[in-house]
């Protein structure tokens, strides 16, 4: 039974959630519904804001970790209206949209010189937004066709300081553990890292260099000196984002094709380069009608410790019992690593997310490894959710958890909105020799 | 190739092509005028305004003293020559740019101000002493005829902007064409402070703070109006 909440302690939770992790967008997309060119556009951001605010005082529920869980739009694919997720998706980290002007004064401002300066030519209007910022298409005087990521003006300032103000406002609740400190640390520098262009370029040419072995994958080149704080200069990609790429009815086999790929590369990431990439909004993958998958925005990555992907090869298709004490063990171990205890609670639902998930979607049996698993139910969606629902309430503290859910749930729902049939275990298995 | 048709006979030319060219010595004036200019922003950023001498201005744009005074009466005049620069190159900006045409009033005005900024940028510490002397009841950059001819230039243009984005009915009873210029002088005296204090890269702050504040307070007047 739900546990009755005083009207403080909810309050402390509302605040939270405003202002501590979407912080200053919630303000920024306030603004935008008030200052909407008319009427219509006005209401429909209301209503968006509305169902947004619904979804994630759904998700203050979930504590800790699964509060970002929650804000990770993929994780509700299956259960709301897409509509209300992409516009979710926006919520989540998106500035405020920058008129042309101001573009082109950020884009000075960190270049010292003027786009037109600079390329032979360069689109006034942004053809995507990303992280903070938003993506103009342009040509250098060579020819070469690139993206230009312009961030919005002084937003690393604004994300520091929400996070200044929400430690302030949210000791309570870090003393209580509804908000751990280590998750709060976690969810702090990764937004930060997704403001930091420079390191996003780091990142970019190191995922170039480690996926190279992927023929099918591509990773945009970095245009070094067309990119400074606030402005980052790459190659542009082909291919088409998935609403795109499903809107041309690909075949089933090509679907097929295009899920076992993005698992492959999820697994590649994580087993092979100990790294991923986190953000697993739907703009950030371009598909080819030859199954060639393009990852842009590196802003969100996860570096990995090689002791804990050791830890992962030894849980992932596990044959044993996952709810007996040797798989109880392995979490301890993966919990000490990081110089935390496994908490009873924790255990147990770890245990039951990978008996009830896990088990089922990647069954061990090398036996079995040729029957695909049909992500076209949305039930494995909603059983993950139900799981890491549970898992968040048992107050998992480990912080790589947080981006891998992340990453996770977004493959799951891209292989869902695919529906794809993807022998999972087949493909996790090559990364595990001996198994 | 096809060639270019020959002008129609009838067709009058444009009037700055009508006008004779500048004399020789009209043309010394405005060089020797220019080289004050240069010499006297220069010395107002590396010494300070109030350091700065009328011989050392003259001795730096290679020009005798007295030739100072022609053309200047107080290194005050010079700053307002300056100042008419930048006015006259942030509307020309604006003006200028096709595209901002059809672009929304916050844009426009946004496009204004940076334009401002851009031109006062390598002149910051000048800029912030004449901002403090511009305050003096007896600053001719504050209170004298020339300044007050200049915000009010400043301001018509302005008051172009904000009716040109109104619809035409509306231009009567908009609190945004009644208050719009007088509060944006205000803004606009804001901004350049803020401008002076800001520490970050590219003055980002801002441009941030110039986008918000635009949007906010033409949203607040536009919701405004006069019965």
């Amino acid at each position: 039974m739900k546990k009755p909440e005083g009207p403080t302690r909810r309050a402390l939770r509302m605040a939270a959630l405003t202002a501590g992790v979407t912080g200053s967008y919630v303000g920024y997309l306030a603004q935008r519904a008030f200052l909407g060119p008319d009427a219509r556009q006005k209401k429909l951001k209301a209503v968006h804001t509305r169902a947004a605010r619904k979804m994630t005082s759904e998700m203050l529920t979930l504590r800790g970790p699964a509060m970002k869980l929650g804000q990770t739009l993929s994780l509700q694919a299956g259960m709301l209206p897409e509509e209300m997720l992409s516009e979710l998706a926006t919520l989540q980290m998106s500035a405020p949209g920058m008129h042309p002007t101001l573009a082109r004064a950020q884009f000075r401002a960190a270049l010292g010189k003027t786009p037109e300066e600079l390329f032979k030519s360069f689109a006034p209007e942004p053809f995507a937004a990303a992280s903070l910022g938003q993506v103009h298409r342009a040509v250098t005087r060579d020819g070469e066709r690139i993206a230009v990521k312009i961030q919005y003006p002084g937003i690393r300032d604004a994300v520091a300081n929400d996070f200044r103000w929400f430690r302030t406002v949210s000791k309570g609740a870090q003393l209580t553990r509804h908000i751990p400190g280590p998750t709060l640390t976690e969810l702090e520098e990764q937004i930060l890292a997704e403001t930091d262009y420079g390191r996003e370029a780091d990142n970019l040419e190191h995922f170039r260099k480690r996926l190279a072995p992927l023929a099918f994958v591509s990773v945009p080149r970095v245009y070094r000196k067309y990119s400074a704080d606030g402005v980052l200069t790459m190659e542009l990609l082909p291919g088409v984002h998935l609403d795109e790429f499903l809107s041309s009815r690909p075949p089933q086999r090509l679907r097929d094709l295009v899920g076992a790929r993005l698992v492959e590369l999820y697994y590649f990431q994580l087993l092979e380069v100990e790294a991923f990439h986190a953000d697993p909004h739907w703009g950030n993958y371009l598909f080819g009608k030859d199954a060639t998958i393009g990852l842009v925005d590196f802003g969100c990555v996860k570096y990995l410790d090689p002791r804990f992907v050791a830890g992962l090869r030894a849980m992932y298709l596990y044959p044993g019992d996952r709810t007996g004490p040797e798989f109880q063990k392995l979490l301890e171990q993966r919990y000490a690593l990081q110089g935390q205890k496994l908490a009873p609670a924790a255990g147990k639902a770890l245990a039951r997310f990978a008996e009830n998930f896990y088990k089922i979607v990647y069954p061990p049996e090398a036996s079995r490894d040729d029957q695909p698993f049909d992500f076209s139910d949305d039930s494995a969606i909603k059983s993950y959710m139900r799981e890491s629902a549970n898992l968040a309430r048992s107050r998992v503290a480990l912080p790589e958890y947080l981006m891998m859910a992340r990453a996770e749930t977004g493959l799951y729902a891209t292989l869902h909105r695919l529906r794809a049939r993807v022998p999972m275990s087949k493909i996790v298995r090559r990364f595990l020799p001996g198994t | 190739m096809p060639r270019t048709p020959p002008r129609p006979a009838s067709r009058k030319r444009p009037a700055a092509a009508r006008r004779p060219p500048p004399g020789r010595r009209a043309l010394n004036k405005q060089r020797t005028r220019d080289r004050i200019v240069a010499a006297a922003l220069a010395l107002f950023q590396s010494k300070g305004f109030e350091q700065t001498t009328t011989r050392a201005i003259a001795r730096r744009a290679r020009v005798a003293e007295g030739t100072v005074f022609n053309y200047f009466e107080t290194k005050e005049d010079i700053a307002l020559h300056f100042l008419e620069l930048e006015v006259g190159h942030a509307i020309a900006a604006v003006r200028g740019n096709r595209r901002l045409a059809r672009a929304p009033l916050e844009e426009k005005l946004f496009a204004l101000l940076e334009s401002q900024i851009v031109f006062l940028a390598p002149y910051e510490r000048f800029i912030g002493a004449a901002f403090v002397q511009a305050l003096k009841p007896a600053s001719k950059l504050g209170w004298s005829r020339q300044a007050a001819e200049l915000r009010l230039r400043y301001l018509a243009f302005v008051q172009e902007l904000i009716e040109e984005s109104l619809p035409r009915g509306k231009r009567e009873h908009s609190a945004l064409a009644w208050f719009g210029p007088p509060a944006f002088w205000v803004y606009y005296l804001g901004v350049l402070l803020y401008w002076l204090h800001d520490p970050s890269a590219g003055k980002q702050q801002t441009l941030a703070f110039i986008d918000r504040s635009l949007k906010f307070g033409i949203a607040v007047l536009r919701k405004g109006g006069v019965k």
